[in-house]
């Protein structure tokens, strides 16, 4: 008996996200250093334009910030992430004191920053 | 073939006075355009623009000049273009604005399309002028330019642009 042909459909997203989302954290050569949400965003843009001048408008978010450990969440399009990434990489100081950011994880997913495979302990 | 390719932009500097195309010099205009691109592109910009840049031709009766960069950058130039408002000039400043003409890939089609400009913008001027003088200047330029296009001499010919610019001040 001849099988009845299927249709077969398969679909492929090349990137169907158009946000990136990357977790960084700034570390400072001192301690007791702190800032707040809005200084941060501060540094932020200063450093984008440093690098970019005023083509560095892009729509950058901070989805959440912790001030205690200086670690935040950042909401970026993917057309923008080489530009922010290189000027994150490449600011050296705040307000005269030495910082350097560390970028922890990068996804076009938010959900996969829930988790990081590196921190996962098997029993 | 390996080689840099460039673009070459063909402005004009426009202004309401007269003596800012008089005090137009390369390198006052390059260091302008390399601080203008400093600030609307930053430290990137700056430094991809400014290895292949180079004013190549300047012109101080019809403030045309002709600009030289890296055919991988040439954007952020062109689009940092506007974003001048005035000539700076031994303590004077002058407001002006640069009008981009032509984008060539060479020296010579940059060339081909001035002369082409030139004799358009003579007839333009012959059309608009009162004064009986001028218009004979300007007719005496607009004869020996076609008198030049019958030979095809492969110079600018800018001398009787130069003279019309003249007689019009």
């Amino acid at each position: 008996m001849p099988t009845p042909a299927t249709t077969y459909e398969r679909i492929v997203y090349k990137n169907p996200s158009e946000y990136h989302y990357m977790k960084v954290c700034l570390e400072f050569q001192d301690r007791g250093v702190g800032l707040n949400a809005a200084q941060f965003k501060q540094l932020l843009i200063s450093a984008l334009k440093d690098l970019f001048g005023e083509d560095a408008a892009l729509p950058l978010d901070v989805l959440t910030y912790e001030e205690k450990t200086l670690s935040a969440i950042l909401r970026i399009c993917s057309s923008g992430l080489v530009k922010l990434w290189s000027s994150l990489t490449l600011l050296g100081s705040y307000k005269g004191k030495k910082c350097a950011f560390r970028v922890i994880q990068v996804s076009p997913f938010l959900l996969a920053l829930s988790g990081n495979s590196r921190e996962l302990v098997l029993d | 073939m390996v080689r840099f390719k460039h673009r070459y932009l063909l402005c004009e500097v426009v202004s309401d006075d007269p003596r800012c195309r008089l005090s137009l010099e390369d390198r006052v205009l390059g260091g302008l355009i390399r601080d203008t691109i400093a600030r609307v592109h930053g430290t990137f910009g700056a430094a991809s623009c400014s290895i292949g840049f180079a004013v190549r031709y300047l012109n101080a009766y019809t403030g045309v000049v002709l600009l030289r960069c890296r055919k991988e950058f040439y954007h952020l130039v062109c689009s940092a273009l506007p974003f001048i408002t005035y000539l700076e000039n031994k303590g004077h400043r002058y407001p002006c604005f640069l009008n981009t003409l032509h984008v060539g890939g060479t020296i010579r089609t940059c060339q081909k399309f001035l002369i082409h400009y030139n004799r358009r913008q003579l007839l333009i001027l012959l059309q608009s002028c009162t004064d009986e003088g001028e218009r004979q200047a300007i007719q005496k330029s607009v004869t020996r330019s076609c008198l030049l296009e019958e030979r095809s001499d492969e110079e600018f010919s800018e001398s009787g642009e130069e003279e019309a610019a003249e007689a019009m001040e």
